[in-house]
């Protein structure tokens, strides 16, 4: 089924240079099988830069760091034409998005006509410069982050351009245990060397064979009712911080998209491939699922004067949904 | 007559294939709940009938989550539902045609209703008392007998049904008359009492692993793949994960069984045939397991 160099020992290899953060190593190897995008939302200090430099050292590719600012302009990103005076000529500087790894970093700190920049790039695959389009590398991840924490002269992304990201992970503090193993492992050293596990075309093959991993009809009516749930949950009851039962519709504005669907069916058979299988099973389903629903639904306010946690709602439509 | 064998195994199983979880539990008042062969010593290949009888207090069309038991040794003829309602309550009675083609014991085991008590607001698992057939030899010489004597037995079958007649009559002109005088505060009787179950987990596996063996289907895995996510009391609605961290799954044949039973249920259809032979494999060592 799968050969010998699989996704797995990918993700082995990662968990090898990184402690814990097992849900980013998964979800950066769930963007790269499904060739989409990681939204991370998380305090600094938390493996995220180590995590993109490792998997690119991993696959032998290259890896970009781009720190959003106020200051920064599309150009900044995508790249710009500059005039070489010994030719006598236009010639374009290509940006730090033409790589295979992308960590966009705090991408809420820069204003809208950047991320727009950044968006357009992850969903077209090519930048315009001038007059010349240029196709970013194959493969091509961005994992942008965002601080929930210090939210002072920050652009808050919309939720159409949030859409546009696979999947958005939480990213939290690591346990004591993982924390002592990091003071073990860091102590000599900074960082510790990845050794690269497979190839840039070991990920498009597994890309293909993610696409044919098998998702039974009961699946398949699994993912649409988790994601119609979202649109009308008048049955799903959630506790508020004061302890009073709250109607999940409520505190929703609007339910996922069907965009929603696909990156379901999407994340769960990566999830299967990445388990060494070729059958996609409910557990997968419902392990993606609150990473694929989080960030596209539109909660309202109530939420925040109910003093209540969204994820809490997720997880509450998602267990009033029976798994196959 | 091993697939009209495994075709009732199936019915039964089918029964069990309605998630409990995934519909809302009825709320019953649940008086009596009983499982009843029309014969004392059924004979072998002649068709007998197991009768299950539940008595409500609340009106109602149609009941659901009633679980017949697994039933490997008959074979199924038919299967006949009736509910009689009127405003004091309602009597629900399945009629299981059935045939024995050897002779000896066979066990049934109880079968089971999952509803809310009406009387705590409570979900509630109901029994039926399980039975212990003697399957006997022959249809025997009494059917030439029974044939001559037939004018003479309908004649005193007829006065008898008149008899009776007049009796219930008379005790419903009593009971009238004395609803009239005053109104009886009658207390709700118990509801049957949860008995045992009398098939044992080693047993419902081999009535598994014989549909499993004979229907090589994808719905057969998934039935077999619920029952046997009951005998470890998980819940309809769970995942393959969430079952594995019970503590019942906790033997590593067990966890192989589920996990073969998962890849028969989702896998493709090319891997279904490989899959199924797997979980059967997986079932006989888990039913070796438990000797």
């Amino acid at each position: 089924m799968i050969g010998a160099r699989g996704p797995g020992d990918l993700r082995d290899a990662l968990a090898q240079t990184i402690v814990g953060q097992s849900g980013v190593i998964e979800a950066l190897l769930l963007a790269l099988l499904c060739n989409g995008h990681v939204l991370l939302e998380g305090p600094p200090g938390l493996a995220k830069t180590l995590a993109c430099r490792s998997l690119a050292a991993a696959l032998e590719g290259e890896f970009k760091r781009i720190q959003f600012t106020p200051d920064l302009l599309p150009s900044d990103i995508v790249g710009t034409r500059i005039f070489d005076q010994r030719e006598s000529a236009f010639a374009t500087v290509l940006g730090p998005i033409f790589a295979n790894v992308v960590l966009a970093d705090e991408i809420n700190r820069a204003p809208a006509k950047v991320q727009s920049a950044l968006l357009e790039a992850m969903q077209e695959r090519q930048v315009t410069i001038g007059p010349q389009s240029f196709a970013l590398p194959d493969p091509f991840v961005v994992m942008a982050t965002m601080n929930p924490l210090d939210s002072e002269g920050t652009y808050a992304l919309p939720i159409a351009q949030m859409d546009r990201f696979l999947m958005k992970v939480n990213v939290g503090y690591p346990t004591s245990a993982e924390e002592l193993k990091i003071l073990d492992r860091f102590a000599v050293a900074d960082t510790q060397p990845v050794r690269a596990v497979a190839t840039l075309d070991d990920v498009r093959a597994w890309r293909d064979e993610a696409h044919n991993v098998h998702i039974d009809e009961k699946l398949k009516r699994y993912i649409v009712d988790l994601v119609t749930i979202t649109r009308n949950a008048a049955n799903v009851i959630v506790a508020s911080h004061g302890g009073a039962s709250l109607r999940a519709a409520e505190l929703i504005d609007y339910g996922a998209s069907p965009r929603a669907t696909l990156a379901l069916a999407f994340l769960a058979r990566a999830r299967a491939l990445l388990d060494g299988r070729d059958f996609a099973l409910p557990d997968d389903v419902r392990a993606v699922a609150p990473h694929a629903l989080r960030h596209r639904i539109g909660f309202n306010y109530r939420l925040a004067t109910d003093g209540v946690a969204a994820d809490r709602v997720i997880d509450a439509m998602i267990a009033a949904i029976p798994a196959p | 007559m091993v697939s009209r064998t495994a075709a009732l195994i199936v019915a039964a199983l089918a029964a069990t294939a309605l998630p409990a979880s995934s519909q809302a539990l009825a709320r019953l008042t649940v008086q009596s709940f009983a499982l009843a062969t029309d014969t004392a010593r059924p004979r072998v290949d002649v068709p007998f009938h197991l009768i299950v009888t539940l008595r409500v207090r609340d009106r109602i069309d149609r009941v659901a989550n009633l679980e017949l038991p697994m039933l490997a040794d008959l074979e199924l003829l038919g299967d006949e539902r009736q509910t009689v309602s009127s405003p004091r309550g309602s009597l629900y009675r399945e009629t299981i045609t059935v045939v024995s083609h050897s002779t000896g014991a066979i066990a049934v085991a109880p079968a089971t209703l999952q509803a809310i008590d009406a009387r705590d607001s409570k979900p509630k698992q109901w029994y039926t008392n399980g039975l212990t057939l003697q399957i006997v030899g022959g249809a025997g010489p009494g059917v030439r007998p029974q044939v001559l004597l037939g004018p003479a037995l309908f004649t005193l079958r007829v006065l008898l049904w008149i008899a009776g007649l007049g009796c219930i009559a008379i005790v419903l002109l009593l009971l009238f008359r004395r609803r009239r005088a005053s109104i009886a505060v009658v207390s709700a009787p118990a509801p049957a009492a949860p008995l045992p179950v009398l098939r044992s987990p080693r047993e419902q596996l081999a009535d598994a692993l014989l549909v499993l063996r004979t229907e090589r289907t994808r719905s057969a895995a998934v039935r077999v793949r619920r029952a046997v996510w009951r005998i470890l009391g998980a819940n309809d609605g769970e995942t393959l994960g969430d079952v594995l961290r019970r503590r019942e799954s906790a033997d590593a044949t067990m966890r192989q069984l589920l996990v073969a039973l998962e890849r028969s249920a989702f896998t493709y259809d090319h891997d279904l045939r490989a899959a199924i032979e797997d979980a059967c494999s997986a079932l006989e060592r888990q039913i070796d397991s438990l000797a």
